[in-house]
């Protein structure tokens, strides 16, 4: 562990490519265990947090009016044919 | 139309008697020739090629339409000018509509165009042209210039009409493909006076709006002019500076649009749009997922590696030996001990010999006192002899009992309960302490906690 303060998370997509060459690093398997235990780390909490985005977004259909305000979609458009499959 | 014509002008000698002659004066003569021409003239159709085409400060286009013999001066208003859909240019060859009416200051006719199309190429196909062109020009249409979509937008902008297919189609493709997307849509017209306006307003309410990361600008399917607000320029221009990219589902696969191509995307329909836009939620969670499975098994091999590397050290002479070495530090002890056992009996059994051999020689000689003392002192001996003795035993024993003690700890079955195993010839004889003792094919048996293996060696390293 270290005293450096723990990177931020960019977005979502930035979260899965850090998460991704993170992996590959680990999988060289070159670094010391301290290293990796501290990347193994840092992998999970990425993965969380693309989960967690994953599934915040709120489904919610909505329609700007003239002046730019969002008030929610008639009927006929959220009730939008669900497909099968 | 000759009868009019010809009113006025027809026979000068006869029409204008030199008695009361009727002069004009420039004025009035250009009103009369003004007149003539404006009501003669009203509303006609001209073609011919345009030359000297330019636009004056005023937004008044100016121009002259000539062909193989001869020329006239046109000029298109402001007014109409900014419902033309394509650059008039020199060269072009166009039809216009409009008036012959005289410039009094000049006294020079021209034609006053209330509409001018050109020939051969469609206006609209023409004005696309030119715009696309233009802005190709421009270097708007470069790829340097697309943005990349994020992969996850947070929320997504739509503009296009509530009334049409396209928002519908536009619907159901991100809710099948991402059910709990946030989609805000700005409704436009998108055909038809002012459906311009409309798309860039739309574009600038959604720009404004935080979380919306990807604008999908979108009309189904139609004609060139239904489709033509999406080759205006002030539309295009707006797409170019949305603060987000833009993706654009114009039309039909075959429908090239100049929003197409400024847009950062180009779909050819509003539902590939919608595909471009939003990845299927379970690709995504499959992507994440596969990224845990690999992080997992990365640190998982890297220490089980390590564990390996351990082991092997373990096993190095510098360390592997030490049981084996303990154990024979313990029978080396155990082998003195047994010598110096076996070395005190006989010199004690010496001694006790001794002993009697001195007193059967004093007794021989029968020295009275001398004998009783000698005697005296010999039983003292005796005694302090076999007390040394005694001590000296007990000792070694006590010694003996440690070092098996400890032999017992660090016995080759206790250490074989933890693990380890002996590796024997064959026939039990010699336990093998170095690769070099065996040769391939050779046979051993491996001692374990529990049991043994019969083991044949492979190869030596």
């Amino acid at each position: 562990m270290t005293d450096a303060p723990e990177p931020s998370i960019k977005d979502f997509e930035s979260a899965l490519s850090e998460l991704e060459s993170l992996v590959k690093t680990l999988e060289d398997g070159t670094l010391t265990l301290e290293k990796s235990l501290e990347l193994f780390e840092r992998g999970v909490k990425l993965s969380r947090y693309c989960h967690t985005r994953l599934e915040e977004a709120e489904k919610r259909i909505e329609v700007l009016t003239d002046h730019g305000e969002a008030r929610s979609a008639p009927a006929t458009l959220s009730d939008s044919p669900s497909e099968t499959g | 139309m000759t009868d009019r014509t010809t009113l006025p002008f027809d026979d000068p000698l006869t029409t204008m008697p030199q008695p009361n002659r009727q002069v004009f004066t420039v004025t009035t003569l250009t009103s009369a020739i003004r007149t003539l021409l404006e009501t003669t003239y009203r509303e006609i159709w001209v073609e011919g090629e345009i030359s000297n085409a330019r636009v004056w400060k005023t937004g008044h286009l100016y121009f002259t339409l000539k062909d193989t013999g001869t020329q006239i001066n046109a000029v298109m208003f402001r007014s109409t000018v900014r419902y033309l859909r394509f650059k008039p240019e020199n060269g072009q060859y166009v039809v216009t509509r409009g008036r012959v009416t005289v410039y009094d200051p000049k006294g020079e006719y021209q034609i006053v165009c209330e509409h001018l199309e050109p020939q051969g190429l469609g206006a609209l196909q023409l004005a696309f042209e030119q715009l696309r062109e233009r802005l190709d020009h421009e270097g708007l249409f470069d790829t340097a210039r697309k943005r990349p979509l994020p992969l996850l937008p947070r929320k997504i902008g739509i503009v296009t009409s509530l009334d049409g297919a396209a928002v519908k189609d536009i619907l159901t493709v991100i809710g099948r493909r991402y059910p709990n997307t946030n989609v805000i849509i700005s409704p436009t017209r998108v055909q038809g006076e002012g459906a311009a306006r409309e798309i860039v307003r739309a574009l600038g309410h959604l720009g404004g709006i935080p979380g919306v990361d990807v604008i999908i600008v979108a009309r189904g399917g139609g004609s060139i002019e239904d489709l033509w607000a999406f080759n205006e320029e002030l539309v295009a221009r707006a797409i170019t500076t949305a603060p987000v990219p833009v993706v654009s589902g114009v039309g039909h696969e075959t429908d090239f649009t100049i929003s197409d191509f400024v847009a950062d995307l180009r779909a050819a329909t509003p539902s590939a749009a919608a595909e471009l836009v939003v990845t299927p939620k379970e690709e995504l969670a499959a992507q994440i997922r596969r990224a845990e499975d690999r992080l997992r098994s990365a640190v998982t091999a890297g220490l089980q590696q390590r564990r390996a590397a351990i082991h092997i050290l373990d096993r190095r002479p510098g360390l592997a030996g030490w049981p084996a070495r303990v154990a024979g530090h313990g029978r080396y002890t155990a082998e003195l001990s047994h010598r110096l056992n076996s070395a005190i009996s006989s010199m004690v059994g010496r001694r006790i010999r001794d002993i009697h051999t001195v007193r059967l020689r004093l007794e021989a000689l029968s020295i009275g006192r001398r004998l009783g003392q000698i005697r005296a002192r010999l039983v003292s001996a005796r005694t302090q002899l076999a007390q040394a003795t005694r001590h000296a035993h007990t000792d070694r024993a006590t010694r003996l009992r440690a070092a098996v003690g400890r032999l017992e700890v660090l016995s080759p079955l206790a250490v074989l309960s933890r693990g380890y195993a002996v590796c024997w010839t064959a026939d039990r004889s010699v336990v093998v302490r170095d690769a070099t003792a065996v040769r391939p094919g050779q046979s051993v048996t491996v001692t374990l906690h529990k049991g043994e293996l019969d083991c044949e060696v492979r190869s030596t390293k």
